[in-house]
C-alpha cells in the first residue's frame, strides 16, 4: 500500500538538514511500528521519498513524502500510529493512499512558494524599488559558488515575481520558484542575487525563511500533490 | 530562572546550528516549579561526541527519573559558535531548559580524555562560573567531575568541587540527596559544609580536603588530610550486579549524525584479559555480564521507543561475552523482520569472531580491525596482549575467505622494553598480511591499514612507573615505520607524538599543572584533541612562564616507592599487584585472565566486596 503524507518543519527543528528530516521521519516510523516495506540489498532503507529537500535554515508548512507499506491499513489508524511518534516541529497534516501508477513526487512537484520575513530592516525604499525593477527586467544573472565550482544562473528563469509587505513588525518577501528538470534556484540564492545586483546590504542572516506551498503546475492550473494521486 | 535566547542570525552564521537547538526526541524537560536539584551533564567536547557518550545516558535516565531532578545536556559549543556566544553575550546553556550553566545546582562534566581539559575551562567560563573552586560563592553551581581520568584527577584539582569515583548509577543520586538534605538545613555551614558532608559519602572525593606537600625533587611528599574524618584512600563504586541497575531505554535521539548513531546495548562492564597497558582493563574490574534474556527485552525497548535500525553491542571487549552467540542468535531472529541490524565493535582477533562478523553480516566497506598491539611476540608477552602470530594469521585468512579484503591493524609504539626490532615486527606482519591474502586468495588484492599511536603510561596501571618515549623518540620511530611501509596495498597512519606528550604530561600530573592550564587556556588552549585546534607552542609557553617542565611528568621513571599524585584514589586494583606485573612485564611473563582462570589477586574483589559474573561459569 502507498501513501502520500503532508506535513510540516515548524521552527523547533529550523537548523536540521534535508537527511536529519528524513532519518527523523524514518525513526519516527518504526517507533509507530507501521508496517514498513524495505528497499532489497545490503543495506536495506525505508520505501521513503520526498518531493523536494529544504535546507537547513528553513521551516515549511508543506512537505510531501510517499511511503510504502508491505500491508494495507486504514488511513486513520496509520495517522494514529504515527502523530504520536513525530518529534517537535513535525507535524501529520494530511495523509492518503495513492495507487501504483501515482506519478512520483520528485518528477511531477515543479513550484516551491517562499515567503521570507525580516524583523529589522532600513532602507525600506530602495528594497521596494528594486523588486519594483527585478518584476519588470528580463533577466538577473547571479553566479553560484559552491564547492563544485561557479556557475552562472539567471533568477528570471526560476522566479517571476517578488511580493513585498510591510508590516509594523517587520517586511515579508513572497515569491514562487520554479523547480525544472535541470535545476531550481534556492530563496536564499534568490536573496544573494538581490541584494548582490542592487546593492541592497540585506542582513541575510536575519531572515527566516518558510516555505509555504509545493505545487504541480500546469500551464495556468495550480494542483497539489494530492490531486494527482493515480487510479486503482 | 532565565532562559537563554539564541538568535537566529547567529545560527545561520555558524555549522551545523542544530548543535545548539535541542528538541530531540526523548528530551526530557521539567517543569522548573516542581525540580527541587538541577543537574548539568556537560560534556568537554562537540555535540556529535558527547551525544554519544553511553555513560551520561545512563545518567541522564537515572536522575531524570527522580520526580525533583533536573537532568540536562550541555555541550562544547565549536569555536565558531564560541566566536557567536561571546560576541552577544550569550552565556552557555543546556538543551533542555536552555538555562546557563551557572544557574545549575551542580555542574557535572565527564573526564574521557586529558586533551580535553581545556574545553572543561572554557565551558565553565563561558557558562558564567568561576574557574577556580576557591572562588565560588554560596549560590554558585558545584563543579563535580567522573569518568575514567578521574582516576588521577589532580591537574584539575583547583576547578573542581567534587569528585565521584567509579560507577555512578548510585552514587550520584546520594549526592543528590546529600544536596538536598543541606538545602533543607538551611544551607548548614555553606558551602563548605555541604562538601563536607559529601565528603563522607564512599566514592566521593573532595579535592580541598586534601593537602598536597612535595619533596624538593618535585616528587609527592604527603597527601595530608584537613581533617580528621575524612577518609585517607578515596575507594571507587561500583555496582555489584548490573541487573540490579536501571538501563536507560529511552535515550535522547539526535537529528544530526553522532559518532554513535545506533542504539548502544551494554552488555557487560570490566575486562579482565590484563592487557597492561590499558587503564580500561584495570579500573573498571571486575567483570560483570547482563543476562541474555534482560539484554534481549532491553534491545526491544529500545528500539520501540528511539526508532533506530542499528543495535551496536558495547563493552570493552565484545567477543569475551561468555553468552554472546545465543545473545546474536536471539537479537537476529527478533531485529530481523522489524529491519533492525545487530553488529559488534571492538572484535578480539579469532576466527570464531570472524564467523560471528559473518553471521551479523557486518560487511561494511570498512573492513575488519584487528589489534596486535605490537610488532613481535617479545613484546606482546610484555604487554600481556595474549595474542600470536598463529592467531592474526587465522583470523585474517578466515576473514579473507570470507570475503574481506582491506584490513586494519592497530599498534602502539613507545611501549617498555621496545627496540627497533619491535618496530620493524609492525611492518613485517603488515607484508606478513598481504601475504596471506595471496596465500588464500591466489592472487593480490588486499589492502591494509596500519595505524600506529604512541603509548602513554596511565595512572593504576602496571607502567604507570614508566618512563614514556619522548616526542624525538616517538618522530624517529614514525619515520622508521613510515620508510619501510612505502607500498601501495599499506596505508600507514599515525598519531601527532606532540599530543600524546601533553597527554602524557596531564595523564600522570599533580596539583601543579592546575596553573599550566589556566595560563594555557587563557592564551586560547581549546579543543586540543583536535588536531587543527592544537596548538603545541601555545602549551610550552604556558609550562615555561609556570615555570614547570612537562617532562618532569611525562618522562620520568619513577621509583617503586614513589608516591603517586593519585595513591589516595582508589580503584580496587594494588599497587602490590601492578609492580608485580611490571617486573613480570620486563621478564615477559604472561598472567592469564582471571574471567574463567585463577583468581591474578590484584585485590579488586576482596578490597570491594565484589565477584565476577560471567555466565559462563554457570
Ligand atoms: S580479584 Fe582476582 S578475580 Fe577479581 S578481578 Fe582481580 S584478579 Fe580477577
Amino acid at each position: 500500500m502507498k501513501i502520500r503524507a503532508e506535513i510540516s518543519k515548524g521552527d523547533e527543528i529550523r537548523y536540521i538538514s534535508h537527511l536529519d528530516y528524513s532519518r527523523a521521519i524514518e525513526r519516527a516510523l518504526r517507533r509507530a511500528q507501521l508496517p514498513l516495506a524495505y528497499s532489497e540489498g545490503f543495506n536495506p532503507h525505508v520505501k521513503l521519498s520526498f518531493a523536494s529537500a529544504l535546507a537547513v535554515g528553513i521551516t515549511s508548512q508543506s512537505e510531501f513524502m510517499d511511503l510504502e507499506l508491505t500491508k494495507t491499513m486504514n488511513i486513520d489508524t496509520i495517522k494514529s500510529c504515527l502523530e504520536p511518534q513525530l518529534p517537535a516541529g513535525i507535524n501529520l497534516i494530511r495523509c492518503q493512499q495513492i495507487y501504483n501508477n501515482a506519478a512520483k513526487l520528485m518528477a511531477v512537484v515543479n513550484l516551491a512558494c517562499y515567503k521570507v520575513f525580516f524583523s529589522e530592516l532600513s532602507g525600506h525604499e530602495q528594497l521596494e524599488k528594486s523588486i519594483h525593477k527585478f518584476n519588470f527586467s528580463d533577466n538577473l544573472l547571479f553566479v553560484r559558488e559552491n564547492p563544485k565550482g561557479k556557475k552562472q544562473i539567471d533568477v528570471k528563469e526560476y522566479v517571476q515575481e517578488i511580493c513585498c509587505n510591510f508590516y509594523p513588525y517587520g517586511l515579508e518577501l513572497s515569491f514562487d520558484t520554479k523547480i525544472t528538470p535541470s535545476g531550481s534556484i534556492k530563496p536564499g540564492e534568490v536573496l544573494q542575487a538581490l541584494d548582490h545586483h542592487y546593492d541592497l546590504n540585506l542582513p541575510l542572516d536575519d531572515a527566516l525563511i518558510c516555505r509555504t506551498g509545493l505545487f504541480i503546475e500546469k500551464g495556468t492550473k495550480r494542483m497539489s500533490p494530492f490531486d494527482l494521486i493515480g487510479e486503482k | 530562572m532565565s532562559k537563554v535566547i539564541v538568535p537566529s542570525a547567529l545560527l545561520n552564521r555558524v555549522v551545523k546550528p542544530s548543535r545548539y537547538t535541542g528538541q530531540e526526541w526523548n528530551t526530557i524537560v521539567k517543569e522548573q516549579s516542581k525540580v527541587d536539584v538541577s543537574f548539568a551533564l556537560a560534556f568537554p567536547d562537540v555535540y556529535e561526541v558527547g551525544m554519544s557518550y553511553l555513560g551520561y545516558k545512563i545518567l541522564y535516565h537515572i536522575l531524570n527519573g527522580r520526580q525533583e531532578v533536573a537532568a540536562e545536556r550541555v555541550y562544547a559549543p565549536w569555536v565558531d559558535m564560541e566566536e557567536q556566544m561571546r560576541n552577544s553575550n550569550i552565556p552557555l546553556f543546556s538543551l533542555e531548559s536552555f538555562r546557563p550553566l551557572g544557574e545549575f545546582d551542580f555542574v557535572g562534566f565527564t573526564l574521557q580524555y586529558e586533551m580535553s581539559y581545556s574545553n572543561i575551562l572554557n565551558m565553565l567560563d563561558l557558562g558564567g562560573i568561576p574557574l577556580l573552586a576557591c572562588d565560588r560563592n554560596e549560590t554558585q553551581s558545584f563543579v563535580v567531575g567522573g569518568g575514567p581520568c578521574v582516576y588521577n584527577p589532580e591537574p584539575l584539582a583547583d576547578f573542581f568541587d567534587i569528585f565521584l569515583i567509579g560507577e555512578a548509577e548510585e552514587l550520584i543520586l546520594e549526592i543528590v540527596d546529600c544536596y538536598k538534605q543541606w538545602k533543607q538545613s538551611g544551607r548548614s555551614g555553606g558551602r563548605a559544609g555541604f562538601l563536607k558532608e559529601a565528603a563522607l559519602i564512599e566514592g566521593v572525593y573532595v579535592p580541598s580536603c586534601y593537602d598536597v606537600n612535595y619533596n624538593a625533587d618535585g616528587t609527592v611528599m604527603s597527601i595530608g588530610l584537613t581533617s580528621k574524618d575524612i577518609k585517607p584512600q578515596v575507594h571507587k563504586r561500583v555496582i555489584k550486579d548490573l541487573e540490579t541497575v536501571d538501563f536507560p531505554t529511552r535515550p535522547v535521539v539526535p537529528f544530526g549524525e553522532i559518532v554513535h548513531d545506533r542504539i548502544m546495548l551494554e552488555i557487560f562492564r570490566g575486562c579482565t584479559r590484563g592487557c597492561r597497558f590499558c587503564q580500561a582493563g584495570m579500573i573498571y574490574r571486575p567483570v560483570r555480564e547482563r543476562k541474555v534474556d534482560t539484554l534481549v527485552e532491553l534491545a526491544q525497548q529500545l528500539v520501540n521507543n528511539t526508532g533506530y535500525n542499528e543495535i551496536s553491542l558495547v563493552s570493552l571487549s565484545t567477543a569475551d561475552y561468555s553468552c554472546l552467540h545465543p545473545l546474536i542468535t536471539a537479537l537476529m531472529s527478533r531485529m530481523k523482520e522489524q529491519g533492525v541490524s545487530v553488529s559488534l565493535p571492538s572484535l578480539r582477533i579469532d576466527s570464531f569472531s570472524i564467523q560471528l562478523a559473518q553471521e551479523v553480516q557486518q560487511v561494511r566497506k570498512s573492513g575488519l580491525t584487528f589489534a596486535p598491539e605490537a610488532g613481535t611476540q617479545r613484546l606482546r608477552d610484555v604487554i600481556n596482549k595474549g595474542v600470536n602470530e598463529d592467531n592474526l594469521r587465522d583470523a585474517v585468512c578466515a576473514a579473507f575467505r570470507a570475503g574481506w579484503s582491506s584490513v586494519k591493524l592497530y599498534f602502539m609504539i613507545g611501549l617498555p622494553t621496545e627496540e627497533d626490532d619491535d618496530i620493524r615486527g609492525i611492518a613485517k606482519l603488515a607484508y606478513q598480511v598481504l601475504d596471506w591474502y595471496k596465500e588464500v586468495k591466489g592472487r593480490r588484492g588486499a589492502k591494509v591499514t596500519v595505524s600506529v599511536s604512541s603509548f602513554v603510561p596511565k595512572p593504576h596501571t602496571p607502567f604507570q612507573w614508566f618512563g614514556q618515549d619522548s616526542i624525538e623518540q616517538l618522530e624517529r620511530k614514525q619515520h622508521l615505520l613510515r620508510d619501510m611501509l612505502k607500498n601501495r596495498d599499506i596505508n600507514f597512519n599515525w598519531h601527532d607524538a606532540k599530543t600524546s606528550f601533553l597527554e602524557g604530561v596531564f595523564a600522570r600530573g599533580d596539583r601543579r599543572l592546575g596553573k599550566v592550564l589556566l595560563k594555557a587556556w587563557s592564551t586560547g588552549a581549546r579543543f586540543d584533541g583536535w588536531s587543527e585546534q592544537f596548538d603545541y607552542e601555545n602549551w610550552l609557553t604556558a609550562f615555561a612562564e609556570c615555570n614547570i617542565d612537562p617532562h618532569f611528568y611525562a618522562n620520568r621513571e619513577r621509583q617503586e616507592q614513589e608516591i603517586m599524585p593519585w595513591s589516595h584514589i582508589q580503584p580496587g586494583v594494588e599497587k602490590k599487584f601492578l609492580w608485580r606485573e611490571y617486573q613480570q612485564a620486563l621478564k615477559q611473563e604472561l598472567t592469564a585472565d582471571c574471567r574463567r582462570g585463577d583468581c591474578g589477586a590484584c585485590g579488586v574483589c576482596s578490597g570491594l566486596g565484589v565477584g565476577i559474573i560471567d555466565w559462563g561459569n554457570e
